[in-house]
C-alpha cells in the first residue's frame, strides 16, 4: 500500500472519529432543549448542557467508590461501552472494510450484544444505598414480611436488561438484516456497494418497512421513553446508572451521545448506502441523520407515557414481525 | 379483583424491593417495601414518620390564633383548608357567626385550592406515567390558580385567609381582583377542557391506565378511603354537602365506577368545572358587608370537633380551648385513611405500576406524618 493511501485512510478514519464525537455530544442538547423543551412550553436547558457541560462537571469531580462488590469493574463498565461504541464506528468507515469479517453485520450485531450485556453487568454489580442499605425501624417494628429476601432496584434492571437481549432488541436486529437480504451479503462493502448500483435501500417497500424497524429498535436500545424500561422513574430509576460519580458517570453519558450517533451511521450505511467519511461529502448526510433520529425519538417520547411489559411486549412483538415482513418483502 | 384475591400475608413471596424514603417519583419522603414475585406486587407495605415535626404537640399551649396560623403549616398544597378548618373549630366552639361575605370568600379560596391540588394531581400522575408533556401542561393551567391564590392570600403557598371570626382584611375582593378571578376561571375552563379530550382519546395513556390499581366500592368502604379517590370508587359522598358555607352553591357530586388510575384521573378532571362553577356563583352573589366580626370574646370549651371536605378527602381538626390556649389538638389528614387504600391498590400489578398505585390515592405524606406510635418493645 502507497503512504499516500496510508495517510489519507489514517486521515479520514481519526477525522470522521473526532467529527463523530463532536456531533455526538451535542444530540442529546437538540434533543432536551429543541425538541421536548419546545414540546413542553418550557425553557430547557442550554443546548450545551446534558452533552458538553454535564460530562465536563461530573469528570472534575471527585470520584467516590461506588457501593458494589467488584467496584473497580463496575466503574470499568462504562469505559467498555465507550470502547465498544467507538469500535462499531470504526468498522462503519469505509476505510475499515479490508478488515474483513469485523466489518459484517454479524459483527455489529455481536458488538451491538456485548453493549446489552453491559447493562446486565453494571445493574448487577451497583449496590445503591437509595433500595437497600437505609437503616429503617419498620422491619424491627412489626413488618408483614421481616424475613424477605431483600433486592436492590438494580437487580430489577438487571433482569430487564436480560429481557431487552432476549425480546426488546429485536426489532433493531432484524432491521439489520433487511439490506443483508437485499444486497445478499452480510459485508458492509457489499451492502455499501449495492446501494450505489441499485440506490438506496430505504427507497423500496422493505427498506422503508426496515427503516421503520430500525427506528423502533434504535429507541429501544437507547433506553429511550417510553420504552425506558431499565430506567423507569417511576420504579428503578437511573437503573444501571445508579451507582456511578465523578468521570464514571460522565463516561455514561458520554457513551450515550456516542451511540446515537452511531446508530445514526449504522442507519445511514445500510439503508442511504452513505458510510461515514470526513473526506466525502456524504458525512453531511449521516450528521443530518444523526440529528434527524434524535428529534424523531424526543417527539415520540414526548407524546407517550412510559411502557411497562404489557405495552412492551406488543411493541416489540409488533415491529419485529414488520421486520419479518420487510426481509419477506425484500425478495419479491 | 376481589378482596381475597388481594389479600396481603402470603408466604410465597420472591423478594423484596424497597423505595424510598428519598425516590424521584416521590414528591415526598416515605418508605415502600414492595414484595415481589416477577415483578408482580405480591404485598406492599407504607411507612410514614420521616417528616414527623410534631406541629400537636407544638400547639399545646399555644394562644388559639398562633395555633391556627402554625396549622397552615401542616401542607403546602392544601394549606388553606387547613387553617379554615382550625379557625372552624375555635368557631364552632366560641359560637362564632362569620359574615357572609367572609363565607364566600373562604369558599372561593377553598375551591381554588382544590383547583390547584386536582391541577397537581394530574400533572403529578402524568409525571408518574412517564408523560411529561401533559404534565408540563397541566402545570401550566395550575399556574393562573397559584397567580390568583397568590393575588388573594399574598403567597403561593401559605395564604393565610382565615382567621376566626371571618377572613383577613387583606384578602377582600374588589373588582380587579373579582374581574382576573373570572378570567382565570374562563381559562382554566377551556384548557381543562382541550387536556381532557386528548387525555382520553390518547390511546397509549388510557392503555397504561385502565384497570390498573383497581379498587372496588366494597374495599373502598372497608378502608376508610375518603375524597375523590372514595367516589372514584361509586360512592357518593361529599362533605361540601353537608357543610354550611356550601349551602347557597350549586354543584354536583361527581362519582365513576372502577376505583382505577383512569377512574381517579378522570374523577380530578371532572371535579375541576364543578369548582370553576362554585367559585363562579360566589362571585357572581357575593354579598356586601364585612368580611370579620371582631367581637367574640374567648372561654373556655370542651373538645370541639370539625370536618371539611379538603381537596383529597375529609380533613379533621379538634381542640378544647382552655384559658384562651389550645389543649388536646389532634388533626387526622385525608391521607391517613387512604394509605391502606395505596397499599391495596398496588397487589396484584406489576411493579412500574405500583407508584401509580399509590398516586391515583392523591398522597400527602408530609402531611399526614403526625400521629407517632410508640411501641413498646
Amino acid at each position: 500500500m502507497e503512504a499516500s493511501t496510508i495517510i489519507y485512510s489514517t486521515a479520514a478514519v481519526i477525522g470522521t472519529i473526532i467529527v463523530a464525537f463532536i456531533i455526538s455530544i451535542w444530540l442529546p442538547g437538540i434533543e432536551r432543549k429543541f425538541v421536548q423543551a419546545r414540546i413542553q412550553q418550557r425553557i430547557g436547558p442550554p443546548i450545551s448542557s446534558p452533552g458538553i457541560m454535564a460530562p465536563l462537571k461530573f469528570f472534575f469531580k471527585e470520584t467516590i467508590n461506588p457501593n458494589s462488590p467488584l467496584p473497580r469493574l463496575y466503574n470499568a463498565l462504562p469505559l467498555g461501552g465507550i470502547i465498544i461504541v467507538f469500535f462499531i464506528l470504526l468498522f462503519l468507515i469505509p476505510e475499515m472494510y479490508f478488515l474483513g469479517a469485523l466489518t459484517s453485520i454479524i459483527a455489529i450485531v455481536g458488538l451491538l450484544k456485548i453493549e446489552e450485556v453491559i447493562y446486565v453487568f453494571m445493574g448487577s454489580f451497583s449496590r445503591s444505598i437509595m433500595s437497600l442499605s437505609m437503616p429503617f425501624p419498620d422491619i424491627i417494628k412489626g413488618a408483614a414480611h421481616p424475613d424477605i429476601k431483600r433486592s436492590f432496584l438494580e437487580d430489577l434492571s438487571s433482569l430487564r436488561a436480560f429481557r431487552l437481549i432476549a425480546f426488546g432488541s429485536f426489532p433493531l436486529y432484524i432491521a439489520l438484516f433487511v439490506p443483508v437480504a437485499m444486497a445478499g451479503s452480510i459485508f458492509l462493502g457489499d451492502i455499501v456497494l449495492y446501494q450505489q448500483l441499485n440506490g438506496p435501500v430505504l427507497f423500496s417497500v422493505a427498506g422503508i418497512l426496515g427503516a421503520i424497524v430500525f427506528f423502533i429498535g434504535y429507541m429501544i436500545l437507547l433506553n429511550e421513553y417510553p420504552f425506558a424500561i431499565l430506567k423507569t422513574k417511576a420504579d428503578v430509576i437511573e437503573g444501571p446508572y445508579m451507582e456511578y460519580a465523578a468521570k464514571y458517570r460522565s463516561y455514561t453519558y458520554l457513551t450515550r451521545g456516542f451511540l446515537m450517533f452511531t446508530l445514526s451511521a449504522l442507519f445511514s450505511v445500510l439503508f442511504l448506502g452513505i458510510p461515514p467519511n470526513i473526506l466525502s461529502w456524504g458525512i453531511l448526510v449521516n450528521i443530518l441523520v444523526a440529528i434527524l433520529f434524535p428529534i424523531l425519538s424526543a417527539i415520540m417520547s414526548a407524546f407517550s407515557p412510559i411502557f411497562t411489559f404489557k405495552q412492551f411486549y406488543p411493541v416489540a412483538a409488533g415491529v419485529s414481525i414488520l421486520g419479518v415482513l420487510a426481509i419477506l418483502a425484500t425478495f419479491v | 379483583m376481589d378482596g381475597k384475591k388481594k389479600s396481603s400475608g402470603q408466604n410465597v413471596i420472591e423478594t423484596e424491593i424497597t423505595m424510598g424514603p428519598v425516590h424521584p417519583a416521590a414528591l415526598e419522603p416515605y418508605r415502600v417495601r414492595l414484595f415481589v414475585e416477577d415483578e408482580i406486587v405480591k404485598d406492599a407495605e407504607i411507612t410514614v414518620g420521616v417528616n414527623h415535626r410534631g406541629i400537636e404537640r407544638i400547639m399545646e399551649g399555644l394562644p388559639v390564633e398562633k395555633a391556627n396560623s402554625l396549622t397552615e403549616k401542616i401542607c403546602g398544597i392544601c394549606s388553606n383548608v387547613h387553617i379554615w378548618n382550625s379557625v372552624m373549630v375555635a368557631e364552632k366552639g366560641l359560637e362564632i357567626e362569620i359574615p357572609e361575605r367572609a363565607s364566600y370568600i373562604r369558599v372561593i379560596m377553598g375551591e381554588l385550592e382544590r383547583l390547584h391540588s386536582h391541577l397537581l394531581y394530574l400533572a403529578h400522575g402524568n409525571e408518574v406515567l412517564g408523560h411529561e408533556t401533559f404534565a408540563m401542561r397541566i402545570f401550566y393551567i395550575r399556574e393562573t390558580v397559584m397567580e390568583l391564590l397568590r393575588m388573594i392570600g399574598g403567597n403561593r403557598v401559605q395564604y393565610g385567609v382565615s382567621i376566626i371570626g371571618g377572613v383577613r382584611p387583606r384578602c377582600e375582593l374588589d373588582e380587579m381582583r373579582i374581574q382576573k378571578i373570572k378570567e382565570g376561571m374562563d381559562f382554566i375552563e377551556e384548557k381543562v377542557a382541550e387536556f381532557a379530550d386528548r387525555f382520553v382519546s390518547d390511546p397509549m395513556v388510557m392503555s397504561r391506565i385502565t384497570g390498573v390499581c383497581p379498587i372496588p366500592k366494597k374495599e373502598a368502604l372497608r378502608l376508610a378511603v375518603s375524597g375523590p379517590t372514595l367516589r372514584a370508587t361509586g360512592v357518593d359522598m361529599d362533605l361540601r354537602r353537608d357543610m354550611e358555607c356550601y349551602d347557597p352553591f350549586d354543584f354536583d357530586v361527581i362519582t365513576l365506577e372502577g376505583g382505577d388510575v383512569k377512574a381517579n384521573l378522570l374523577m380530578r378532571v371532572l371535579e375541576i368545572p364543578e369548582s370553576v362553577k362554585i367559585i363562579r356563583q360566589a362571585i357572581k352573589n357575593l354579598p356586601g358587608g364585612p368580611i370579620t366580626d371582631r367581637t367574640w370574646e374567648m372561654q373556655d370549651t370542651g373538645v370541639i370537633k370539625s370536618y371539611v371536605e379538603a381537596a383529597r378527602g375529609r380533613l379533621y381538626h379538634s381542640y378544647r380551648l382552655e384559658d384562651d390556649r389550645v389543649r388536646g389538638s389532634i388533626v387526622r389528614t385525608p391521607s391517613m385513611s387512604n394509605i391502606g387504600a395505596m397499599q391495596y391498590a398496588c397487589i396484584g400489578h406489576h411493579i412500574t405500576d405500583a407508584q401509580l398505585g399509590i398516586v391515583q390515592c392523591d398522597p400527602c405524606f408530609t402531611c399526614t406524618d403526625r400521629a407517632i406510635q410508640i411501641i413498646k418493645l
